[in-house]
């Protein structure tokens, strides 16, 4: 778990300078992360709602951005048949990437016991971790200097992970077709251009998979 | 009050997807269109997000406005796909844009 935390500190330092620099309760931005707990869709939740998007469209964007934990699920379910229902409540309220990829590989390596031990401390460990950077954030972010111009730090960020997503033809598709529809729809009511910006990356995306 | 309840709501629903398949896991199974779906969402949510970002950082700033942001963009762009790594696009670009709001005040 320990090369996740280094990879996911800086986001959440990230997220909580965004809900500090955002017209939202900083508190309430903080609280996206034991609420959501998911990177990503939490950056859209504050980022929407601080461009004043519509409360429906934000809560569709963020859960079309989760989706993925559907598949997350899945995938722990067939480890986690027969464990107790308060276990497996806990333990996918802590489903999210780094804490599957941990977990996944402690239930290659492991005895099944263990290996829920592992998989439990690991992602308790991530989620302290993450809240505590979180918190950090929002409160370097209403502190430090206006020259600093912190809140480029978010698109940065966000430039950063797109490109570094771009490994297959599909992916590549997604990101220039979801890129240009967001620009394309800026003034789109209701802040709504995120979401059909994220509409049309996956369509591009899926309709490349289909053509190979 | 909406920005609460948003957030009550997207966390809500977030942990019924973590809890979807553990649940449903023995009665369905997934629809392959939706699992290949589920490696292009963090692109496309991702290049959505940054373009709209630099987009709403850049508005209404006008040419000579625009030039340090940008500049910073297409240098963390720069970075990202010679180094490979995702967090060269702060690295760079931070003090990139320092850098050029220096030399252009507004």
């Amino acid at each position: 778990m320990v090369p996740w935390l280094a990879g996911i500190v800086p986001f959440g330092l990230v997220i909580g300078v965004s809900a500090a620099q955002a017209h939202i309760p900083t508190l309430a931005g903080w609280l996206s992360g034991p609420l959501i707990y998911a990177g990503s869709s939490q950056l859209a939740t504050i980022g929407m709602l601080d461009g004043g998007a519509a409360p429906v469209v934000v809560v569709a964007s963020a859960l079309i951005i989760n989706i993925r934990l559907i598949f997350y699920s899945a995938t722990m379910a067939r480890y986690w048949r027969g464990t107790p229902r308060w276990w497996r409540l806990v333990a996918a309220y802590l489903i999210v990437d780094p804490s599957v990829a941990v977990g996944l590989d402690g239930y290659q390596r492991l005895s099944r016991d263990r290996a829920h031990a592992y998989y439990f401390g690991g992602a308790v460990l991530l989620w302290v971790c993450w809240l505590a950077a979180i918190g950090a954030g929002a409160m370097a972010g209403a502190s430090l200097p206006g020259w600093l111009h912190l809140e480029f730090v978010i698109p940065l960020y966000l430039v950063g992970q797109a490109l570094s997503r771009l490994a297959n033809p599909a992916q590549r598709r997604a990101v220039l077709a979801a890129a240009t529809v967001a620009l394309l729809a800026l003034s789109a009511p209701l802040q709504l251009g995120v979401a059909l910006a994220i509409a049309a990356g996956l369509t591009a995306g899926l309709t490349a998979q289909v053509r190979r | 009050m909406s920005t609460w309840i948003v957030i009550v709501a997207a966390g809500l629903g977030s942990y019924l997807f973590r809890l979807s398949m553990i649940i449903l896991t023995s009665r369905l199974t997934m629809p392959p269109s939706l699992e290949r779906a589920s490696g292009l969402v963090a692109p496309a949510a991702f290049a959505a997000l940054a373009a709209a970002g630099v987009a709403a950082a850049c508005g209404g700033l006008g040419i000579t406005g625009a030039f340090a942001p940008l500049t910073a963009v297409a240098a963390a762009v720069i970075a990202v796909l010679r180094t490979g790594s995702p967090q060269a696009a702060i690295l760079v670009g931070m003090p990139t844009l320092w850098v050029a709001t220096a030399l252009l005040p507004s």
